[in-house]
């Protein structure tokens, strides 16, 4: 019985499991939404990544939440370090709840 | 079966990874001589000219002026970047 219970997962598995940079790697070319660890965000078009998920982007816009509210800086071209991203979302999958 | 799966994800995701790198390697070689805007984790801001870059985003850069809080504080001629400390390496393209 119990043997029975462990096979099903093993079987499954190979044809459902996808990598999470494959994931990322479906995102390219289009519009993505980078939150940071801490309080920055990203938004932009993602050319291209790498194993560290440092994220090569164009057209972005940085939002930083500051006390003040949220400050915005436009830049063109940005290779963005890996090292403090948290989230990378797609960006028409969002759907905000109040 | 099982055998033959994670071979060819592993090297489906090897291809990736290549085209990834080359995708880095072109915005590194796009950006050498041109000026740039270095953007650090402690929000001080880095901007010259684009001299040398690696894979550990350490940088070298000419003619470096340090912004904090967008304001001109020093002037550097050369300077060097350890990568750990880089937030983004910003270009413009090319007019």
């Amino acid at each position: 019985m119990s043997t029975e219970v462990a096979s099903p997962p093993t079987s499954n598995t190979p044809t459902t499991q996808i990598l999470p940079l494959e994931l990322i790697e479906k995102c390219i070319g289009s519009r993505i939404w980078i939150c940071m660890k801490n309080e920055k965000e990203f938004v932009g078009t993602l050319l291209g990544f790498d194993t560290y998920v440092n994220i090569f982007l164009k057209d972005v816009i940085e939002y930083e939440n500051t006390p003040e509210g949220t400050k915005q800086i436009k830049l063109e071209y940005i290779l963005l370090n890996g090292n403090h991203v948290c989230l990378v979302i797609y960006r028409s999958s969002v759907i905000i709840i109040d | 079966m099982s055998a033959v799966a994670p071979s060819t994800t592993s090297a489906s995701g090897g291809a990736a990874t290549s085209n990834n790198n080359n995708a880095q390697f072109n915005f590194f070689k796009m950006c050498i001589g041109r000026p740039v805007v270095v953007k650090l984790n402690n929000g001080v801001e880095y901007r010259g000219i684009l001299e040398v870059v690696d894979g550990n985003m350490n940088i070298v850069m000419e003619q470096t002026e340090e912004y904090l809080n967008g304001q001109l504080k020093t002037k550097y001629g050369d300077c060097f970047l350890r990568g750990n400390n880089v937030l983004y390496i910003s270009a413009q393209s090319k007019k």
